[in-house]
């Protein structure tokens, strides 16, 4: 009976605008990450093991074949989700708390200066393309997957500064924080209570479609090599280890590539179907 | 009722398509005709299928996914319903003009006034392109525009409400109509600008016997300028009567509308409200669709039946089945 | 009036290029730190832990690090303003020079998938959300979401799984810059990349189109019996024309952005295999001339974007 009516409800939640997106989205992630724990941990290789001959075809004992050193390509495919999910998840949610943090700051400021210095900084950083900053920032912090996070976490927070700092002046000239400061609440308690939540709201339905956008940095940096060193496993740098063979395996590049757009996809169905819902088609 | 409108719509039925399977109608049995050179005021509440009918005019219908489900839709002979593409080429600003309800976001962003008005203008492919701006100089100057050389090189944003809806009716009327359709061409006016519009209207009548059809919220605004008003309400029009007998009408919704608004004339009249909201779409009661709202409802009102128009002096027909009860 | 209208234009054209020159000044100011905020010197860090003093002294001079902060940036806008961007470690050619003879090519591969990108989407996105027929409409957002989430270097390599690896129609090692030549070296990097820029832009178009057609001015234009080809261009094209022109300018940065990795497995001789390469040898201020040159560019074309939805439709905000 009750569930049934669980069951029922869950229906009625998928019919909605975008329900069909988040769910299918959802599940796609949740299977990738479950994959991600299981085989890297439970499997029986070792991502960095020599288990065989190098350019083995699939077989049961390797679903997707052995690498150009005989490694599994299934163990390294799936211990790349928690090294590139694991990243990008940092190297969204520094920026995203930096960026907030600061747009708030910004909206509620009254010193001329500071506002316009700032605000030509966000301006000048978000003026170069995020990849190309990170490039040449690597020169001077050296390669490797610590710096792109702390790369991204200096560059990107401007462009979630920009959207939170547009959305606390919007928010403190509303009725009701106008109505909070005149019943004379503290202004901390405006910024927790009132502030935040609402400028949160916005930043974190940005950071949800950046996640996409720094997978996909992280990963291409990779590919250059200038993210994930050898031996770790990444989708990025094992693409680009396998362009040297690609007439003798294909797998080398398509695994880890599908998995990467296996993932990202997943992101984009969710974060189409959430703007759908929000918008109500 | 005349041997030869200009407009005949009868019993028109419009539905839209919900869903693949779901259809909900949203004007049913609108009945009543347009003579040459006439003002009709179509009235009645926000909902009622005032621009659904105005639309079904001009064939612009399908857009919303809505079409005519049944019924009688005929201008100057030609049966629009059954009309073809080539048909409309001919008709659609040529033959009728037509005013939008948001006049406001008429017109185009992205041309000029004076873009509009040629386009409207070259409607006639014969009309020589050295003439344009004359012409839309002069069109200009009918709607009342001043300074109209400096208007042609504006874009929309940069007019005030009147001046925008001056534009809308100067391109209704290029290419001289024998039918001007606008639907609710006062809404969102200042009361000055509204009186202004409405002489406007009056005066392009006067000067090129066009016929017009006059849509609004509000009786007594245009109750002076038109010679017929046909009342709306949920789907349905409920009466039709001369504007200088208006005050003799036998329909309880139609005096509901012509007291809710403070009457000018009468400094003594009340301020009165109509009863409740109008019924939504799909939502009809049977029998009198304003059965529900009305002050002198009786039980056979209440009835499951078809509640036609009946004729009930000359030129006044009403579908209220007490219309002889009914005294003020 | 008419004058006021016309200086009223003016007016907002030159604000929005004061803006641009700022933000400019911000790059240059940027590009200038990169090479300072980081902790440690640079000059030793290029030259290793067993590096004699002079040398490092000689290198400090030459990345210009000596002296006051703001001594070094007077002499960093004063080289700027005389078209000085400094001088490659690796090569000792001056940076300009490497930068004019590898940027065309970059232009070129931005410039015609966006004239593709163009072309294919404005007859789809449009016709797609004209008809909005729902089936369609569904299988265009899913393709687009699933070419926009993919990397292009995983485009990119699918591509030469089919058209190197089995026929050898796309080669990827080596450039002949002759002019039908190269083609044979271009065509496979520019269709990757007019593929994504055809998601990004239909994308914007088919939203802006589907919002268009529901104004009221739209139905204006029917009823008027604008004919056809003007109905098109005026009436649905022109009016949704803006938030793509705007989208596209910053698309085409972000697309500069990621030649880079373009150029790197086509191997052209563009810019952005120039920058991978200074990164990989500490070329310091070729790393800092070409992410100048890049901010300057995207700046230059966000620019350009906002100017010409302005011209488009005058109810842009720039
Ligand atoms: N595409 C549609 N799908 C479903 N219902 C619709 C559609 N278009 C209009 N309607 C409904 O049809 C009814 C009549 O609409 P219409 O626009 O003709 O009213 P109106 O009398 O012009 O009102 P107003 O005075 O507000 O302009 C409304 O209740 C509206 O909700
Ligand atoms: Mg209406």
């Amino acid at each position: 009976m009750k569930l049934k009516t669980r069951w029922a409800n869950f229906k009625d939640w998928i019919a909605l605008p975008g329900g069909f997106g988040i769910f299918s989205g959802l599940t796609m992630l949740v299977i990738i990450i479950i994959l991600g724990i299981i085989i890297p941990n439970f499997g029986p290789y070792n991502s960095d093991d020599f288990v065989g001959e190098p350019f083995a075809g699939p077989s049961l004992k390797h679903p997707f074949g052995l690498d150009q050193l005989g490694r599994d390509l299934m163990t390294r495919t799936f211990s790349s989700v928690g090294v590139d999910l694991g990243v990008a998840f940092l190297g969204v949610s520094l920026p995203l708390v930096i960026g907030t943090v600061i747009g708030i700051v910004l909206g509620l400021a009254k010193n001329k200066y500071v506002l316009s210095l700032v605000g030509s900084l966000i301006d000048g950083i978000n003026a170069f393309p995020l990849l190309i900053i990170a490039v040449a920032m690597l020169t001077f912090l050296g390669s490797g997957l610590k710096s792109i996070v702390i790369i991204l976490a200096i560059t990107n927070w401007a462009r979630y500064a920009r959207i939170s700092r547009t959305r606390a002046v919007i928010v403190s000239k509303q009725n009701y924080i106008e109505a909070a400061k005149t019943l004379g609440y503290s202004k901390k308690r405006i910024i927790l209570k009132h502030m935040t939540p609402n400028v949160s709201s916005e930043t974190v339905a940005y950071a949800l479609s950046d996640f996409i956008l720094v997978i996909i940095i992280i990963s291409g940096l990779s590919f250059l090599g200038l993210g994930a060193q050898p031996p770790t496993a990444e989708w990025g740098s094992m693409i680009a280890d396998g362009r040297a063979f690609l007439t003798e395996s294909a797998g080398l590049i398509l695994f880890p590539g599908l998995a990467l757009c296996w993932s990202a996809v997943a992101l984009s169905f969710i974060v189409e179907g959430i703007s759908r819902r929000d918008r109500g088609i | 009722m005349s041997i030869n409108p200009l407009v005949s719509i009868k019993d028109l039925k419009i539905e839209v398509r919900v869903t693949r399977a779901k259809r909900l109608s949203i004007v049913d049995s609108a009945s009543f005709e347009i003579e040459s050179g006439k003002i009709i005021g179509l009235i009645g509440e926000s909902g009622s299928g005032k621009t659904m009918l105005c639309r079904s005019l001009v064939g612009t219908l399908d857009r919303r996914g809505a079409y005519i489900a049944a019924g009688q839709l005929i201008f100057d002979g030609i049966d629009l319903i059954a009309a073809k593409q080539s048909v409309w080429n001919e008709i659609r600003g040529k033959r009728i003009g037509y005013v939008p309800q948001s006049a406001l976001a008429g017109p185009n962003p992205v041309m000029t006034i004076g873009a509009q008005l040629a386009e409207a203008i070259l409607q006639d492919e014969n009309f020589p392109k050295s003439d344009v701006e004359k012409r839309s100089l002069e069109l200009l100057n009918i709607v009342q525009i001043r300074r109209p050389e400096t208007v042609l090189k504006q874009y929309q944003h940069e007019l005030s409400g009147g001046m925008k809806q001056r534009v809308m009716i100067a391109c209704a009327i290029a290419q001289q109509p024998e039918l001007i359709v606008a639907d609710e061409p006062t809404t969102g006016l200042d009361v000055t600008v509204q009186a202004e519009i409405m002489e406007l209207l009056k005066q392009i009548r006067k000067d090129f016997n066009t016929s017009i059809i006059l849509v609004s919220h509000d009786l007594p605004l245009i109750n002076e300028i038109c010679d017929d008003i046909v009342v709306m309400h949920a789907g349905t029009t409920v009466e039709k009567i001369p504007s200088k007998l208006i005050k003799t009408s036998k329909h309880p919704y139609t005096i509901a509308l012509y007291n809710s608004r403070i009457d000018l004339v009468e400094p003594k009249g009340q301020l009165k409200t109509i009863n409740g909201q109008p019924p939504s779409v799909g939502n009809w009661p049977a029998g009198c669709r304003f059965s529900e709202r009305c002050d002198f409802v009786k039980d056979k009102c209440r009835v499951k039946q078809d509640l036609p128009l009946i004729e009930i002096g000359s030129n006044h027909q009403t579908s209220c089945l007490r219309y002889d009860e009914i005294a003020r | 009036m008419p004058y006021l209208m016309k200086s009223q234009a003016l007016r907002i054209l030159i604000g929005r290029l004061g803006r641009a020159l700022s933000v400019s000044f911000w790059v240059m100011v940027i590009s200038f730190a990169i090479m300072r905020i980081i902790p440690g010197d640079p000059a030793s860090a290029r030259l290793g832990a067993g590096a004699e003093m002079e040398a490092i002294e000689e290198l400090r001079k030459t990345l210009n690090l000596n002296g006051s902060i703001f001594s070094q940036f007077t002499n960093y806008v004063m080289g700027l303003l005389q078209g000085d961007l400094g001088t490659s470690l690796q090569t000792g050619r001056t940076v300009i020079d490497i930068v004019s003879s590898t940027l065309p090519l970059t232009l070129y591969l931005i410039i015609f998938s966006t004239f593709f990108a163009l072309l294919l989407s404005i007859p789809i996105s449009t016709s797609i959300a004209w008809y909005a027929k729902a089936p369609i409409v569904y299988v265009f957002r899913s393709v687009t979401a699933v070419i926009l989430a993919t990397p292009n270097f995983f485009i990119a390599m699918i591509g030469i799984l089919i058209f190197t690896v089995r026929v050898n129609w796309a080669p990827v090692f080596g450039y002949d810059p002759q002019f039908p030549q190269n083609l044979k070296y271009l065509w496979l990097p520019i269709l990757v990349n007019t593929l994504i820029m055809t998601s990004v832009i239909s994308r914007v178009l088919f939203s802006s189109v589907t919002e268009t057609k529901e104004e009221e001015f739209v139905e204006t234009g029917i009823i008027r019996g604008v004919g056809r080809r003007r109905f098109f261009w005026f009436y649905i094209l022109k009016p949704s024309m803006a938030p793509t022109v705007v989208l596209l300018s910053y698309m085409m940065g972000t697309m500069l952005g990621a030649t880079v990795i373009l150029e790197t497995i086509f191997s052209l001789p563009g810019i952005g295999r120039e920058l991978v390469n200074a990164v990989l040898t500490s070329d310091y201020p070729m790393v800092q001339g070409i992410l100048l040159i890049f901010g300057v560019i995207t700046v230059f074309l966000s620019f350009t974007g906002d100017v010409i939805a302005y011209l488009l439709d005058r109810r842009v905000k720039i």
